[in-house]
């Protein structure tokens, strides 16, 4: 057990002590900082504040507007013209962003037309139809009117009452997509770690020293068992980031504060990526092994991180329909199952007997898996130099006991 | 003369015989292209097989819209309009019996008005399913429903001032002549993008790899007595940069002809044909885009210990490539913008915003000329300061990698 823990030590802190460990750890709330920085000065630079210009010749916006309809500050400036060669003298001169014109028949066809330079923003057509709007039900009652202005809000409660969200609350509907990229990330940047671990001291054939004085299991344990806690070093850093971030934030966007985590669908979430993480790096320990050098490692790598995509490739599928055989099928494979399995929990309703019977599967899997990459790893000490293929790890079994 | 000869031979035929290349190159096209070719026939053939997978399973709720329930508390539904068909809404006097109904499946989920509801528009809808996403697309005819009651019934006013403009929209000066509904004046341009993208990338790392493998088992260190490492550099560079060509002309061969066997309506509009110029710039840019970040590649080979820091350390050198990707949705609504114009002149960047650029619409020739003139002139000042730093001091030094010691070398100062 000594041995053990001296493996474990000496491998945690080879990786998380590494100045690129830290850098990975930051690079991530780092880049999604960078990029919601961009899009805001992108959203700010592409913003239009010069005021829309209108040509009324239905007379609908003639009569001024009851004091009950009447709106809030805009933020873009509406101009009425008598004329329309004068709006698009204006245009041109830059002073509009755009025109709109009202044909006389507006009131029976709705038919109107819009005229802009290059493009006509959403913002400018949103606050025309507001104008619009107005004049249509002025002559409502101002209780009406009030709640047709403010909209109505739809919340979506689950029959037995246990989720609830309602539709101001889309940041965490999105959630979980972005803590199933989290688990994804840590699985495969441990797994990875993992594989180079054994594959290196292949390589450099300092394996072969240090199998004299420990035995393959506690070194592939210890190896196993350090990544892994390497890998939720790195999630548990991330959730402490995204918690600073949330608490930091909620005080100027007040939309964070709609954010809800059900608990529950966190500690399933969890359950489900544990299984996953052990999968994963059992199966690169396999690759490990069986590879000889660290290149080929990383192309065989390629095999098990392209599946891990799929529930992106389907996410509409996993949204829309969260119990369809296509998404039940990604949630029992062990490489998806940790997107897919938090994204059809936020989206729908898993079985309680079906959801037991899945973690129990990936369980299961996770076992076999460790099984077939000790025998990997056993087997590969053997025949240096030369690739395993994976019937010789499946067929060939105590002939080949590698005790040095 | 020779020597970078040898060496770019020897570079390609190996490249170009390995396994994984000629899977990326055929199989991953192929497979994707088989991928689309038998689900749109399937799609043909049987759509019911297909939503049998994709669907939702049979006896759950969520499947098609079917009947469902409301309760009223606060006496704002009089009228059901006769649009909405029979049966479709049914109206329950309170939630007990509403549950009810739910429980024996005779509805598929319910609506709660609450008394308050002129207060503060809250409108409960309780499904088995919960899915919030198909709740708020499904939800929409309730809420029309009682939009209309708001106005007494008069459903005319009440589509009319959810949605009072039937818009015919006049530019002046329209960006492009395509059609901005087309689907297509999005993808085709962003298909672009990812191409240029990922090949560039792909044949610079093949780059990258090659020199970190032979500088880790030191081969390079035997190279390094019979040539000069200026040969070595362009040997390298050449031969790997006719393999992207090759993989560029497989997956350009592959895309076009699974479209066609796809039977996919390629009937391309006029506006989307790209023109073969479009082919010609394409080649340009790849290939001083691929020189410039194959040499910037060459150098953090050059300064990596091993395989495993090289692919941190070439997170610096792609950062700039990565930019025009953040920034498409721009580049393609307004390709010939201020922030477009500036990415695809800036040599880092131009590579692939400019054939982005492309894609969507007319460039003015000399914009385009002159992004590939700067391009060339950095790919060459590039490759100059990388060939000189390839020495066999910095090759063979076993120091850690840091982006200062990138600049320092590339600066000529290390």
């Amino acid at each position: 057990m000594v041995k053990f823990w001296r493996v474990f030590h000496y491998e945690f802190s080879r990786h998380v002590l590494r100045r690129g460990f830290l850098f990975g750890l930051l690079s991530v709330p780092l880049i999604i900082l960078f990029m919601a920085g961009v899009i805001m000065i992108i959203e700010r630079s592409e913003r239009d504040s010069r005021p829309i210009g209108y040509v009324d010749q239905s007379g609908l916006l003639a009569e001024p507007l009851p004091a009950a309809a009447a709106r809030d500050s805009l933020t873009i400036k509406l101009v009425a013209y008598t004329d329309e060669e004068l709006a698009k003298t204006a245009l041109e001169a830059g002073e509009l962003q755009a025109y709109f014109v009202l044909g006389a028949d507006y009131l029976q066809t709705s038919q109107a037309r819009a005229v802009a330079m290059k493009r006509i923003s959403a913002a400018a057509e949103d606050e025309f139809k507001d104008l619009l709007r107005a004049h249509l039900l002025a002559s409502q009652p101002s209780e009406v009117l009030a709640r047709l202005n403010q909209g109505d809000m739809l919340l979506v409660r689950s029959a037995d009452g246990s989720r609830e969200v309602n539709e101001g609350q889309w940041v965490s509907i999105l959630l979980p997509f972005f803590i199933g990229i989290a688990f994804m990330i840590a699985i495969f940047s441990s797994s990875g770690y993992l594989m180079q671990a054994v594959v290196d001291e292949k390589e450099n054939r300092t394996m072969e020293v240090l199998l004299t004085s420990t035995s393959p299991n506690t070194l592939i344990g210890a190896k196993t068992v350090a990544m892994i806690s390497v890998g939720m070093t790195q999630l548990l850093a991330w959730f402490v980031f995204a918690a600073i971030a949330l608490v930091i934030g909620s005080r100027y966007f007040p939309i964070i504060q709609t954010i809800q985590i059900p608990p529950g669908m966190l500690a399933i979430s969890l359950a489900a990526f544990l299984p996953c993480l052990v999968t994963t790096s059992a199966l690169m320990v396999m690759i490990g092994s069986s590879v000889t050098d660290a290149r080929e490692g990383q192309q065989m790598t390629g095999l098990i991180t392209l599946p891990a995509a799929l529930p992106y490739w389907f996410a509409i599928v996993l949204m829309t329909n969260p119990n369809s055989p296509l998404s039940i099928a990604l949630s029992f494979f062990p490489l998806t199952a940790p997107v897919a399995i938090t994204m059809r929990l936020a989206f729908g309703m898993i079985p309680p007997a079906q959801l037991a019977a899945n973690l129990v599967f990936l369980w299961v899997c996770a076992i076999g898996a460790l099984w077939l990459a000790g025998r990997a790893f056993r087997i590969g000490m053997l025949s240096y130099g030369k690739r395993l293929s994976l019937g010789e790890i499946l067929g060939r079994p105590q002939k080949q006991e590698a005790q040095p | 003369m020779n020597n970078t000869l040898t060496v770019m031979r020897y570079e390609l035929l190996t490249t170009i015989a390995r396994r994984s290349f000629i899977f990326t190159a055929i199989g991953l096209p192929l497979i994707s292209a088989l991928f689309f070719f038998g689900l749109s026939t399937l799609n043909r053939s049987s759509p019911q097989a297909l939503t049998s997978v994709v669907g939702n399973l049979p006896g759950q709720v969520g499947n098609a819209v079917e009947a469902e329930g409301y309760v009223d508390l606060s006496g704002i539904v009089q009228t059901i309009p006769e649009s909405v068909p029979a049966g479709r809404l049914i109206a329950y006097a309170d939630e007990y019996t509403a549950r009810q109904a739910l429980g024996q499946e005779k509805i598929s989920a319910y609506y709660l008005v609450p008394a308050d509801y002129m207060q503060n528009g809250e409108i409960i809808y309780v499904r088995p399913d919960f899915n919030p996403l198909s709740a708020f697309d499904q939800a929409g005819l309730m809420r029309w429903v009682l939009r209309v009651n708001l106005l007494g019934g008069d459903w005319q006013l009440a589509n009319r001032a959810a949605n009072p403009l039937q818009l015919d929209v006049i530019l002046l000066e329209p960006p492009s002549a395509r059609d901005q509904e087309n689907p297509l004046t999005f993808f085709l341009p962003y298909g672009v993008t990812l191409l240029f993208y990922v090949l560039i990338l792909m044949s610079a790392s093949l780059l990258l790899n090659s020199i970190t493998k032979e500088k880790e088992n030191r081969v390079l260190e035997i190279l390094m007595s019979s040539i000069s490492p200026r040969q070595l550099l362009t040997g390298k560079i050449t031969g790997l940069g006719i393999a992207g060509l090759i993989q560029a002309a497989i997956w350009v061969g592959v895309g076009f002809a699974a479209l066609r066997l796809g039977g996919r309506s390629f009937d391309l509009s006029q506006a989307f044909q790209l023109p073969l110029s479009f082919l010609l710039w394409g080649l340009i840019f790849f290939v001083l885009g691929y020189a410039l970040y194959a040499s910037l590649m060459a150098s953090v080979g050059a300064l990596v210990p091993n395989l495993r820091e090289a692919s941190q350390a070439t997170f610096i050198v792609i950062i700039p490539l990565v930019i025009p990707l953040m920034a498409i949705s721009i580049i393609i609504r307004d390709p010939n913008g201020a922030l477009a114009t500036i990415l695809s002149l800036f040599p880092l960047t131009a590579p692939v915003t400019m054939m982005t650029r492309l894609a969507a619409t007319s460039v003015p020739l000399w914009q385009t000329t002159l992004a590939a003139i700067l391009l060339a002139l950095t790919a060459a000042w590039i490759v100059r300061a990388v060939a000189n730093m390839f020495r066999a001091q910095t090759l063979l030094s076993g120091q850690p990698f840091s982006p200062k010691r990138l600049f320092r070398a590339l600066a000529g100062k290390s």
